[in-house]
């Protein structure tokens, strides 16, 4: 199965903003909160990334773990693909 | 201030259930008033025929059986190709109950916990997942019953059903946050075959205890489909009930 890199994940986050006339800040440790980056649009981002790599995201693996950052959301979509 | 806009008509409307009774009503009334509509049901009926044929270039119909899943997910990628995203969803394949829960088998009510409630919820997500995905926003209206939310005997699976799917209508809006509409409409007894379950005094005794003294019928369902379809109105997450006041 394809991938996504870190990288790559970032760029598709930046798309999922772009479409609402926000900005994707540079710095990962910007709070979701303070861009405007709600839950649903973690499930639009969520829905790219698997649209891309072709097969479902195992959210099962997250477990309950806090995501407040960009970084947070990156390394939750990068560790759970392919688990 | 919220920075949300109002989610927009629908454009592209799926509807299950769609060969005859308020199903072909909901297409033949969508099409009318130049809603592209895709349409499905386990048998495609002369007269959903003759609406694709009347709407070449707005319809695209089908043989699914709600419960096929790879059928039903198939026609719904064949419906992106030929008229565009579905951004308008109405869920209103149902199959009916005639029996005494004590008298129904476990595979019957199986079937109609599995037709009436998990399908559409199975086929709603699917479509959710591709409307989302593209960052677009919808609506989903569910077909309930008055069922849902009163008691009448020889329904119990039935009642269940589309009392869970009222249940799931109020939380699907609430986690859709306001991108995507989800209501349903919950009809009284149609004076149909489906209402014939009931026995002649059981139906003597509801349209008596209706206030507009008549029986629901598909026409009177149809205008609070097509507002929660292509109006601006900010309902959402409710069940409407339409019984001529027969259930207050």
């Amino acid at each position: 199965m394809e991938t996504l890199d870190r990288p790559a994940v970032r760029k598709l986050m930046g798309e999922v903003l772009a479409v609402q006339g926000k900005t994707l800040p540079d710095d990962d440790a910007a709070k979701l909160a303070d861009i405007g980056f709600r839950s649903l649009d973690f499930s639009e981002l969520a829905l790219r990334v698997e649209d891309e790599i072709g097969d479902e995201l195992n959210f099962e693996a997250a477990g309950l773990r806090s995501i407040e950052t960009i970084g947070d959301v990156l390394d939750l979509l990068v560790e759970i693909q392919g688990q | 201030m919220s920075d949300f806009a109002p989610v927009p008509p629908v454009s592209v409307v799926l509807v299950s259930g769609a060969s005859r009774g308020l199903g072909l009503a909901i297409v033949t009334d969508l099409l009318e008033r130049g809603v592209k509509v895709a349409a499905f049901a386990r048998t495609v009926t002369p007269e959903l025929e003759a609406l694709a044929s009347k709407y070449p270039e707005d319809t695209h119909v089908g043989s699914v059986d709600v419960t096929d899943e790879k059928a039903a997910q198939g026609f719904v990628k064949e419906v992106e190709a030929r008229l565009g995203v579905i951004d308008g969803l109405v869920n209103n394949a149902a199959i009916g109950q005639d029996s005494l829960h004590v008298h129904t088998s476990s595979d019957r009510i199986a079937q109609i916990i599995e037709t009436n409630l998990t399908a559409p919820l199975v086929l709603t997500r699917f479509v959710l997942r591709r409307l989302i995905g593209k960052g677009l926003k919808g609506r989903v209206v569910n077909v309930t019953s008055i069922c849902g939310q009163r008691g009448y005997q020889g329904l119990v699976a039935y009642s269940a059903t589309k009392g869970g799917l009222d249940a799931a209508t109020r939380s699907l809006a609430r986690e859709l946050g306001g991108r995507v509409l989800v209501n349903s409409v919950a009809p009284g007894f149609f004076a149909s075959e489906m209402s014939a379950v009931l026995g002649a005094s059981q139906l003597e005794s509801i349209a008596r205890r209706t206030p507009s003294g008549a029986m629901t019928t598909p026409d009177d369902v149809v205008p609070t489909v097509r507002m929660l379809l292509l109006e601006q109105t900010n309902i959402n997450g409710q069940s409407i009930v339409i019984d001529g006041g027969g259930s207050i």
